[in-house]
């Protein structure tokens, strides 16, 4: 019972991390319709902008995890103003832009190796502290990741609803044509996704960072279980994309109870595919087609 | 001189899987992210069966296509419900658990440690040990591949899959079913890549599951885009340059683990530039197949497809009572229809009438809440779409959909009945039956362009034509289906009364021959001057019936028509 227990904790931990992932990768797609495998990388961005703020700058964890945040936002939304932008004005299909997205993905992600090399990068003389809750054993950095998740929703969720330019990517997630029409400038707005899904990702990349450490190839998981978070929650739904991610966390940590962890991640896939083919909408989605 | 053969033998892998990917991605437009994962179950099904079984060769590699091609299968099988994102991700899943299991079920697959020690080819007794050596087997290997995807791809089979990709509702409505069609081409392009597997582990004599992963996928996914989609001699090209471009890189001073990135790095500059400057690629789908017809073709008339029949007005079609509502809207109640042989109905009514939804009902593409469609007395409602245009009623779209990207001759080729050609069997073993048939078919398809007047653009991209043109290909889509009962949805919308008055009389020339036909219509002139019965249509009910005179005279239609 108390493994149960530990397990339904880290899950619910985890949970908030895919939680975060979705909510950035869900505003980014939302809007635009765009396919964006570089989110992996760029999430790289923030754990590495992070890091070599504090080992080559020496700046303080809050000031470079900052810098790690502002980081990947630049370089989101110049993802979108060099490589999309171009595809969007010449109305290249979804499958032309999808393909350079995993080209921008595959070339960012090396590139980060060059740099950086391909050893984890942690950041020195950082020990979280631990707290025992009878059964259960969590650490600072994981309360930190469910707490992250919930601050930045409430904030999302006051700047979807009540400033202009969070309307303007409520209306364009719901309509992009729509939106166009009644004179939202769609350019805008998609530079605006890009630059706060990204400074979101940067979030949990950097907790990721604390808590065990960045590799070059830390995107790649991390775009895949946004995706599926957005997917399992039903595309085009915030609400969604919170619940999805914890159902991933939870299901893929309860799953661990019977099923030897090397298999942890597999099973995050296996529920994505029995939900495609099942119920394709996702569990809170619209129709779909 | 090692080292070359070495480089030869790696592109001839690689343009198997090349080609068997571009099967998919570029003739059937699915994006599916597993290649990879068929490369690695044809390798280590051959690692496995040889070292564990000591099965000689070919025997794994057979055993691999087979294992591969179901492993293809159950890809497909969320394909059928769901496409463009959904599909990618959820083969990104498969290509990722394909992964986990070989890392992970170590009494089989070796886990991190793969597989070592797969014997080597042996013929007449010689081990095919070195590069020199494999290379002609490769070569052959390969050629016999990429002939099996270039059968498939240049087969009607194959003019299928492109329609399908081109637009799937229009694929079934000319009575392709695109769900058999996306299982086979996934089996088959699953199947060949494993051939790559199986070479490979022989060749390497050693497999692990760093070979492949994503980038693999992404890797091989290079190739297609650079060397064309749609185009299997560029899928060769695209293989040979992304196999020798990076062995370059060995010339410079580097450490390995840089210049491996930097090989990365290419590739995915590689996808971005060629997507900005030549999204066609290197060799482009279309310059080899523009169409040579030989001249006066088709010149005896539609033939089988438009047999002559009595215009006796015999009741072909009856719908009755249908219903159909999405979430809480009505969009058609209580609708019964009666279509007649040699007559022309006009289905008239405003916007949002429901005129679209009741063809939809008629044809399959919706399937009613109440009601039945019964065609020559048997009931087809419920029926798939595809199976419906097979039994002989056919319909066209409001919005065209033509294959855009597909000649004006292939659009109607395409659309023709019962071809033999669309089964694997008789294109791989049969091919002489095929030959005979697609010459027959041009014959067919000429005619009918000839009947709408287009056969001076048969060779031309449908994407290409006049919007006038694109209303005649319709229409010429439509009849090459050789059903007796057609539906056409807004047959002459957009187009000025001079062309109209060109299309008007096609149309009557086919009610003379004995075919069923209904049409909705804006256009009272068109109504009044075409149709023998009108049926007005208004918030989903039929309001009235009778002649298009008579409707047309009728103070209290007008005005909710004109309202």
């Amino acid at each position: 019972m108390d493994l149960v227990l530990q397990l339904l904790v880290n899950g619910v931990i985890n949970g908030s991390h895919y939680a975060l992932l979705g909510i950035g990768f869900g505003i980014i797609f939302g809007p635009t319709r765009i396919t964006h495998f570089a989110y992996g990388p760029i999430f790289a961005v923030g754990a590495y902008g992070c890091w070599a703020s504090v080992a080559w700058l020496g700046l303080p964890v809050p000031a470079a995890a900052l810098a790690g945040v502002l980081a990947a936002a630049g370089v989101g939304a110049l993802s979108y103003l060099w490589l999309y932008r171009p595809f969007e004005r010449r109305g290249s299909s979804h499958l032309v832009v999808l393909i350079a997205s995993l080209g921008l993905f595959i070339t960012l992600e090396n590139l980060i190796g060059i740099v950086f090399g391909t050893d984890t990068k942690v950041v020195p003389g950082l020990s979280p502290d631990i707290f025992l809750w009878g059964p259960v054993v969590v650490t600072s950095i994981q309360l930190w990741q469910v707490a992250a998740l919930a601050g930045i929703a409430l904030a999302l969720f006051a700047f979807l609803r009540r400033s202009r330019h969070g309307k303007a990517l409520m209306a364009m997630t719901d309509n992009g044509e729509m939106a166009q029409i009644i004179g939202i400038d769609t350019v805008r707005v998609s530079l605006t996704a890009f630059a706060v899904g990204s400074a979101v990702a940067a979030v949990p990349a950097i907790l990721i960072l604390l808590k065990e450490g960045a590799t070059p190839h830390m995107g790649f998981i991390a775009v895949f279980m946004a995706f599926v978070a957005v997917i399992v929650g039903g595309i085009g739904s915030f609400r969604g994309a919170i619940i999805g991610g914890y159902a991933v966390g939870i299901v893929e940590n309860i799953g661990m109870w019977k099923l030897p962890t090397e298999w942890q991640s597999t099973i995050a896939f296996v529920v994505l595919f029995l939900i495609l083919l099942f119920k394709p909408s996702g569990l809170f989605g619209r129709r779909v087609r | 001189m090692d080292y070359l053969l070495h480089i030869l033998v790696m592109v001839a892998i690689y343009a198997i899987l090349a080609g068997s990917f571009n099967l998919l991605i570029g003739f059937s437009g699915l994006f599916a992210l597993s290649h990879a994962a068929f490369f690695g179950v044809g390798a280590y099904t051959t690692a496995i069966l040889t070292t564990g079984y000591g099965l000689p060769f070919p025997w794994p590699l057979l055993v691999g296509i087979g294992l591969a091609a179901i492993v293809g299968l159950a890809i497909g099988l969320p394909a059928l419900r769901v496409g463009g994102e959904y599909l990618v991700i959820i083969t990104l899943a498969l290509q990722i658990i394909a992964v986990a299991i070989m890392l992970n079920w170590t009494s089989l697959t070796g886990g991190t440690q793969g597989i070592g020690g797969v014997p080597r080819i042996r013929i007449a007794g010689v081990p095919l040990d070195t590069a020199g050596r494999f290379l002609p087997l490769a070569v052959g290997v390969a050629a016999l591949s990429l002939w099996a995807a270039w059968r498939l791809g240049a087969s009607p089979f194959g003019r299928a899959l492109r329609a399908m990709r081109e637009n799937e509702a229009a694929a079934q409505a000319v009575g392709k079913n695109v769900v058999a069609m996306k299982l086979i081409v996934f089996a088959a392009s699953a199947g060949i890549a494993s051939v790559a597997g199986g070479l490979y582990a022989h060749y390497i004599a050693f497999v692990s599951a760093v070979s492949f992963t994503i980038e693999t996928t992404i890797y091989i996914l290079a190739m297609v885009i650079l060397g064309g989609t749609g185009n299997l001699l560029g899928s060769v090209l695209g293989a040979a340059i992304l196999v020798v471009l990076p062995e370059l890189l060995k010339f410079v001073d580097l450490p390995p683990d840089i210049a491996d990135k930097l090989r990365q790095v290419m590739y995915g500059v590689i996808l971005i530039v060629m997507l900005r400057l030549r999204p066609e690629g290197l060799l482009p789908e279309h310059d080899a197949r523009r169409a040579r017809v030989p001249p006066g073709l088709g010149a005896d008339g539609l033939g089988p497809l438009a047999p002559p029949a009595a215009a006796d007005g015999a009741v072909t079609v009856e719908g009755r009572d249908l219903m159909k509502s999405f979430g809480g809207i009505v969009a058609v109640r209580d609708f019964s229809i009666d279509l007649r042989r040699g007559r022309i109905v006009g289905l008239i009514g405003p916007n949002g009438a429901g005129k679209t939804t009741a063809f939809n009902l008629l044809t399959g593409f919706l399937r009613p809440n109440a009601g039945t469609v019964r065609f020559r007395g048997s009931t087809v409602s419920g029926r798939a779409p595809h199976d419906i245009v097979r039994a002989g009623m056919a319909r066209s779209f409001q919005d065209l959909k033509l294959f855009r990207r597909m000649t004006v001759l292939d659009n109607v080729r395409v659309a023709l009945p019962r071809q033999k050609g669309d089964g694997l069997l008789h294109v791989y073993f049969l091919p002489w039956v095929v030959r005979a048939e697609e010459r027959e078919n041009l014959g067919r398809a000429m005619a009918v362009l000839r009947f709408v007047g287009l056969e001076g653009q048969a060779g031309e991209l449908a994407e290409n034509l006049s919007y006038a043109e694109e209303k005649l290909l319709v229409i010429a889509r439509l009849l090459a289906t050789g059903a007796e009962v057609l539906l056409f949805d807004e047959p002459l919308s957009g187009l000025d009364p001079g062309t109209m008055e060109g299309i008007f009389p096609i149309i009557r020339r086919l009610a003379e021959q004995g075919k069923t036909i209904c049409i909705i219509e804006h256009n009272l002139d068109v109504i009044r001057g075409l149709c023998d019965w009108a049926v007005f249509l208004d918030e989903g009910r039929k309001i009235a019936e009778g002649t298009p005179e008579a409707l047309i005279a009728d103070p209290v239609l007008a005005e909710r028509y004109f309202k």
